[in-house]
């Protein structure tokens, strides 16, 4: 379990040429533990160079990033702890894989932390049941899977090493809805089972409400929104003035509250739309 | 009314490292008429891009024929270069990665890249390219660099590459499925623009449902096969049938499937939020499960 701290991180890309770019401008951000962040925000905004922070692969020209209030810059050495401990999934993580057999490609991480065979194996498993990889994938070749198996595998890889943060670049792009549907369930499991913080980058205001505790918005480098799913789609116009949007459904809601019909407090899920309108027509009776 | 693509029994394999065969089509007949905006969809290895690479000439098939304005263009036999040519020519493809489909370093340079390949005269091309640009929107970063563009706009070139060749069909092979929210929305409305305003053919590739409900028509592919085709309103009605096919269907939707059991009329169309609203507050209404109030209640 661990929390991580942005202190005012900016970081410019093609500093000193012409094409010189603030990325991320004094940003200050806390990813909570035990919680499910979601990082929204337009392309150019920023969310990239935020995670790949969060791990340690870019140095913030200024500011400082605390894991568990250690700043992870202030010992070189301690680095490569801290890519353990902080996993990041890119996008597209399928284009990495590499090894002849599924097993050793989820294998890899707990291998290179020195972990013994047995705990590599028990790992494997393990990552495999959070990510939906079935057992009998295991032996099989990278080359031989569906995309979204593929992508599931990556996945594991990276929760095999159990990392306090798991970090994930648009885990579900591409994939059609069920595909989705499994691999962000399996990304929640995998937080609920292990305590993890998770980060989640993602276009889907869908998926954000359906399955973040925390949301952050991101405009020109910087934070613009931060807080619940609740708080954020309450701010529908600002985001939409930043070119974002809140999911469908919950569009839906606040046009039925303003034609005077009463919803429940879950306005984020068809489910829960459903539900408050089913008691309405139930209750006409009283 | 004639089809402009058609095709029939069309049947492809791949082959893996061991040799194995592993069927990707199993037999696609369907015709697309001049004009017509299709969307395709279907779950991960459906066969969906598959069907677009035949249709491109990229692949071709080992079994079935494609036709293009009434004309034989693909079977099982090696085509000649000139009919690929061709085809590709009026059948344009944009493609998945913005980043994989752009070859010059200034905008209007890739633009060209397509007509100066078919020979057309230059003051033609100067022609072609300005329009393509001003077709897609883009005709201000004539001069830019694709490198400092956004997503969508690096997709809006890659529309205008095409158009430049004067095309009569294009097919989008899930080609917003990398860009954020504003970029899709520009690739979307690129498209409707397209396919209102020049009638080109458009087919569609997509996982969003969202987007699907724009088209006239959806397809949607299962294991190799055609598994519904209807227009949008119809297809997204049969939410338990696309649900076993590991698709789904938009909220809006969705949440009306959800209140049919209790009395709530279904809409033949896929309704936008408001539309949405304004027709499960009549339906209360008329159910009586809201109490009559203010001067908005026409029933």
């Amino acid at each position: 379990m661990a929390e991580i701290r942005l202190e005012g991180v900016s970081y410019t890309y093609g500093r000193g040429t012409p094409f010189e770019a603030h990325a991320v401008k004094d940003l200050t951000l806390t990813i909570e533990e035990g919680k499910i962040t979601g990082i929204i925000g337009h392309t150019g905004s920023g969310k990239s160079t935020l995670v790949e922070m969060l791990n340690g692969l870019i140095k913030p020209d200024s500011g400082r990033v605390m894991l568990d209030g250690e700043d992870i810059w202030a010992d070189k050495k301690k680095l490569r702890s801290v890519r353990f401990r902080v996993g990041l999934v890119m996008q597209y993580p399928e284009y990495q894989l590499f090894d002849e057999t599924v097993r050793a490609d989820i294998a890899f991480g707990p291998h290179n932390m020195g972990l013994s065979e047995e705990e590599t194996d028990e790992r494997v498993r393990e990552a495999a049941r959070f990510a939906g990889v079935g057992e009998e994938l295991l032996d099989k070749s990278p080359f031989e899977l569906s995309g979204g198996q593929k992508r599931r595998a990556a996945v594991a890889g990276v929760m095999a090493m159990r990392p306090d943060v798991l970090v994930l670049d648009e885990p579900a792009a591409g994939l059609d809805p069920k595909g989705r549907a499994s691999i962000l369930s399996g990304i929640r499991e995998y937080s609920g089972a292990t305590g993890a913080s998770v980060v989640i980058v993602s276009h889907s205001m869908e998926d954000m409400a359906a399955y973040c505790d925390r949301i952050a918005v991101l405009a020109d480098g910087g934070l613009a929104m931060y807080g619940t799913r609740e708080e954020i789609f309450a701010r529908r116009d600002e985001l939409r003035a930043i070119g974002l949007g809140v999911p469908l459904i919950t569009d839906i809601a606040y046009e039925l509250s303003s034609l005077g019909v009463p919803l429940g407090d879950d306005i984020y899920t068809v489910r829960g739309v459903a539900e408050s309108i089913a008691k309405l027509i139930k209750e006409r009776e009283r | 009314m004639s089809a402009f693509i058609e095709t029939r029994g069309l049947k492809f394999a791949y082959e893996d490292a061991d040799g194995v065969r592993h069927t990707a089509l199993d037999g696609i007949s369907l015709s697309f008429e001049r004009g017509e905006f299709t969307a395709i969809l279907g779950h991960n290895g459906s066969g969906k891009s598959t069907f677009a690479k035949l249709l491109n000439m990229i692949l071709i098939p080992d079994e079935g024929e494609i036709y293009v304005d009434g004309k034989l263009v693909s079977s099982h036999e090696e085509p000649d270069e000139d009919t690929v040519f061709e085809v590709r020519r009026r059948v344009g493809m944009v493609h998945q990665n913005p980043d994989n489909q752009i070859v010059a370093s200034v905008v209007e340079e890739d633009v060209a890249f397509g007509p100066e390949n078919l020979g057309i005269p230059p003051e033609e091309i100067r022609a072609r390219v300005d329009g393509a640009l001003d077709a897609v929107g883009m005709r201000k970063y004539a001069l830019s660099s694709p490198s400092h563009l956004s997503g969508g706009q690096k997709q809006r070139v890659a529309v205008a590459g095409i158009i430049a060749m004067l095309p009569e069909c294009i097919i989008f092979d899930e080609s917003t499925s990398m860009l954020d929210p504003s970029g899709r929305r520009e690739v979307m409305d690129t498209i409707l623009k397209l396919n209102r305003e020049r009638g080109i053919t458009i087919i569609h590739i997509t996982h969003e449902m969202e987007e699907a409900a724009l088209a006239d028509r959806v397809v949607v592919f299962s294991e190799g096969r055609v598994c519904l085709d209807g227009k949008p309103g119809e297809i997204f009605s049969r939410a338990e049938e696309l649900r076993a096919v590991s698709l789904d269907v938009p909220q809006s939707t969705a949440l009306l499937y959800e209140l049919r059991g209790l009395g709530v009329r279904q809409l033949p169309e896929t309704p936008d939020a408001g539309a949405c609203a304004r027709h499960i507050r009549d339906e209360l209404l008329r159910l009586g499960a809201l109490p009559l109030h203010g001067g908005d209640a026409n029933g």
